[in-house]
């Protein structure tokens, strides 16, 4: 059956996503700077759980240090992720960022996990990442790792295309303070600054805050948009002690998130949203002689509002309010003198609370094991193994709205998935390096996927609701890649092959909407949420990095192609998802980094080839909009004044390509100037 | 520069000890050190290679060297009179000094000195706890059996990071 939808209150269908279960990986006393000083490369545990070498990890990974960061033109961790191979960034609008890795481009992406000192920043309630929401500002970033295909080995649900971890600056022995200030055009304003305090030689403390505004794009008038939209708003603050005590290493924090901002949702319909977020967190690090244990633990809550000021009368928005408590703990084992055993174990509560759902509180519990386990029989080759088993429980609970479409015994679910990851490293000469691996994982669906209930607006004589469905699956990935890696004097060359197979994806209703009839108490209809096919990317990445004299440079292409059998895409298109129109089978990065006497020049090319992206037309009907190939040039000029402080000059899209954001909404050009202390 | 090639030996040997790097090294120490860390600096008076990577040493000190917490300060101790190397913490072990590994391991021991060379027979037979070697990527060498007889522990992370023989 068709109908269209829309609605004077833009009734967010809160759509596709699917939420996460990471696991913390923990090694929050692994020290990243020292231990980088020391020998010569980043060290990154995202991959593995084990401190690791850049240079020697089992899997494809992107490391971007605390100096790339400095003289990058970005001004957010998607803009930094971008100019990586393998890596899609859409800019959906001004404030709406989502970050995909080796295809399967769409909003709300599920399969990414993001985390912040291996807390999750992922948003369970919807499966989906708010890049404007990770209470980290990149003043206070050490470095930030992101592996390329499933994790969910280590890190469990959710890392099903990669997982990314923030990994922010220890407490050093002397006080530090980093403070940004920058205007710029579309009325970009940030202002930014962190503080690192050593209060005795074994207690630091950290403080972080930030408050950031700019103005939305211009939305074209052929598409669909809420009557006000809303411009960019986030503000953050952060904080944690530190303590080290003869190998005992702890970290108690805390933080406090907003965010205003118009996005894409899984449906595809515009809307307003406001987002806060609060945490608390507590880990300790004992190391050992054999190894060492962390035992660790957090709590998350959102309290989220959905089409907020949609129209002028301000329709009273959707509210969604979740709370995750996850306790984590892990063991370290040195087996000989190079082989390494990772023992872990995890819980977690997940309760989303909502009057738009089945029952007032929707929830599951999930238990957790996982082993890893890294050989290495020769000195030129290491084998590494991961497994991890999770048990989920699915909940619901509170007054059961009514007219119901599932029955409560629905929600009384229980299921087993078991993931893993396999790897094997060869080192074919000193300078060169072979690696196979693959693995399985699973997206889990959304708390929304599984009890949202939302009625919504249309002309149909009989009301019409969105809803989800107990009886949806996670999604499984199964990945494979081929890598080779070679340093060719002083250059740096990477190739990668890979193809990642999604089953079972799992879609929002769109336009046209797929119903199922309900005749009692009174006739009405229901569009699920459902895995609606399955699709497969291939790909390859080439990339190349170097430096002659004071310039540095850095180069990749990536090809993607997408097999899909999902939902027709002929009008009116019944589900927005269709990776094969939205992945960009081309990407082709250039940057180079030019450093001259107080003169700091950095700057960046990069081309997507043309794509389709989905939106609601004014009309409004569920469309698929060209969005055509472009050069995007991003750069940064910054002049030190003296050694702890600089001005700077920096500009995203400056050759003003409209496809540059791989938006329905065209890209616009912003340029910013600011000041950064650093003492 | 060292003139460790001279003595025949079949290892790649590096040149003058890496400072700055065993000065983060001392850091990953078990229980980590703090305030200052005597260091003595072993040579042979009338050894060329060892004077000079002595000398090399002492001006990469300074008049201290931080490591984590701590600061290191080194004054030279002729091997000759290595007996005791009680009140330092660690011990710098110049290039050319392959006929004295031994002494000065046992009185490494002795006194739980952690010792780091430039050469890496010295880890290798495990005379030495730590050896540094340059090339392509820098290699850090921890020998187990040396660091026990020592009774020195490093953090986990950092020994899974380098190379334990």
């Amino acid at each position: 059956m068709t109908v269209s939808t829309f609605a004077t209150g833009l009734r967010a269908m809160l759509t596709a996503g699917a939420v996460l279960c990471p696991a913390v990986a923990g090694a929050q006393a692994v020290d990243y700077q020292a231990l980088q000083e020391t020998i010569g490369e980043p060290v990154t545990t995202s991959v593995t759980g084990k401190p690791q070498r850049a240079s020697e990890l089992p899997a494809s990974a992107i490391i971007i240090t605390r100096e790339d960061i400095a003289r990058s033109p970005a001004r957010d961790v998607p803009g930094l992720l971008k100019t990586h191979a393998g890596i899609d960034v859409n800019r959906w609008t001004a404030g709406q960022s989502d970050v995909s890795v080796r295809g399967g481009v769409q909003t709300y992406n599920a399969r990414l996990l993001v985390l912040v000192d291996g807390r999750q920043v992922y948003l369970d309630h919807y499966g989906m990442t708010d890049w404007n929401l990770l209470g980290v500002q990149l003043e206070e970033i050490q470095q930030i790792e992101l592996v390329r295909g499933p994790a969910n080995a280590l890190f469990g649900f959710n890392a099903a295309s990669g997982v990314v971890n923030i990994i922010t600056r220890r407490v050093g022995q002397t006080p530090t303070v980093t403070a940004t200030a920058e205007l710029g055009n579309h009325d970009i304003s940030r202002l930014a600054g962190s503080v690192t305090l050593p209060v005795t030689p074994a207690i630091g403390i950290r403080l972080a805050g930030v408050r950031a505004r700019e103005d939305e794009r211009r939305i074209p008038a052929t598409l669909l948009r809420p009557a006000m939209v809303s411009d960019v708003a986030s503000d953050q603050v952060s904080g944690d002690i530190t303590g080290s005590f003869d190998g005992l290493e702890t970290v108690l924090g805390g933080g406090h998130s907003t965010n205003r901002q118009a996005e894409y949702l899984p449906s595809q319909l515009l809307s307003n949203q406001r987002y806060r977020s609060d945490n608390v967190h507590a880990s300790a690090t004992r190391d050992t002689g054999w190894g060492g244990v962390t035992l660790g633990g957090y709590v998350n809550w959102l309290d989220v509002q959905y089409g907020v000021g949609a129209t002028a009368d301000a329709t009273e928005p959707l509210g969604f309010k979740n709370r995750i408590i996850v306790t984590q703990a892990s063991t370290l084992v040195r087996l000989g003198k190079t082989d390494t055993l990772r023992l872990g174990g995890e819980y977690r509560n997940n309760r989303l609370r909502s009057a738009y759902q089945f029952a007032e509180r929707i929830s599951y519990d999930v238990g957790s094991a996982n082993a890893m386990l890294d050989l290495h029989p020769d000195e030129a080759i290491s084998i590494t193994a991961a497994a991890r088993i999770d048990r989920l429980w699915l909940h619901q609970a509170g007054a059961i709205a009514q007219p119901s479409y599932d029955v409560a015994s629905d929600f009384d679910r229980a299921f087993t998935r078991f993931s893993f990851n396999v790897a094997l490293l060869v080192q074919t000469d000193a300078r060169g390096q072979l690696r196979i691996n693959g693995g399985r994982g699973y997206q889990l669906p959304s708390l929304v996927n599984y009890g949202i209930r939302l009625p919504i607006i249309t002309p149909a004589p009989v009301p019409i609701f969105v809803a989800g469905s107990p009886r949806i699956d996670p999604v499984g990935v199964w990945s494979g890649e081929v890598g080779y890696a070679r340093t060719i004097g002083g250059t740096q060359i990477e190739a990668n092959a890979f193809v990642t197979k999604t089953d079972n994806a799992i879609a929002s209703p769109g336009d046209g909407l797929q119903t199922e009839l309900f005749l009692t108490p009174l006739p009405s209809l229901v569009a699920r949420f459902t895995a609606i096919g399955d699709y497969t990317t291939y790909g390859t990445e080439v990339s190349a990095s170097g430096a002659v004299g004071a310039l540095t440079w850095r180069a990749n292409y990536t090809w993607t192609h997408t097999d899909e059998q999902l939902a027709s895409l002929t009008l009116p298109i019944p589900y927005a998802l269709s990776p094969k129109s939205t992945t960009p089978v081309h990407k082709a990065n250039l940057a180079l980094g030019y450093d001259i006497g107080r003169l700091s020049l950095s700057g960046v090319a990069r081309y997507t080839s043309s794509t389709r992206q989905f939106a609601f037309s004014s009309t409004p009907q569920l469309l698929l909009y060209r969005v055509d190939d472009a050069v995007a040039l991003d750069a940064r000029v910054g002049l030190r004044l003296t050694s702890a402080l600089e001005v700077y000059v920096a500009g995203e899209n400056l050759a003003l390509a409209d496809g540059a954001a791989v938006s329905p909404i065209p890209a616009d050009r912003r340029v910013r100037a600011g000041v950064r202390l650093a003492l | 520069m060292c003139g460790v090639a001279a003595l025949g030996s079949a290892t790649p040997l590096s040149a003058e000890l890496n400072v700055p790097i065993a000065a983060r090294v001392v850091s990953f120490l078990q229980p980590g050190p703090a305030g200052t860390v005597a260091a003595a600096i072993v040579f042979e008076p009338g050894n060329a290679a060892s004077e000079a990577e002595a000398a090399a040493i002492e001006r990469a000190i300074g008049s201290g060297l931080a490591a984590g917490r701590s600061a290191i300060r080194a004054r030279r101790v002729p091997v000759g009179a290595i007996g005791s190397l009680a009140g330092f913490r660690l011990a710098f072990v110049t290039t050319g000094l392959r006929p004295e590994h031994a002494g000065i391991a046992a009185a490494a021991a002795r006194s739980s000195v952690l010792t780091i060379s430039s050469d890496p027979a010295c880890v290798q037979t495990a005379r030495c706890v730590v050896g540094i070697t340059s090339g392509p990527k820098t290699q850090i060498i921890v020998n187990r059996a040396a660091a026990r007889a020592a009774n020195i522990r490093f953090g986990s992370a950092f020994l899974m990071l380098i190379k334990e023989i």
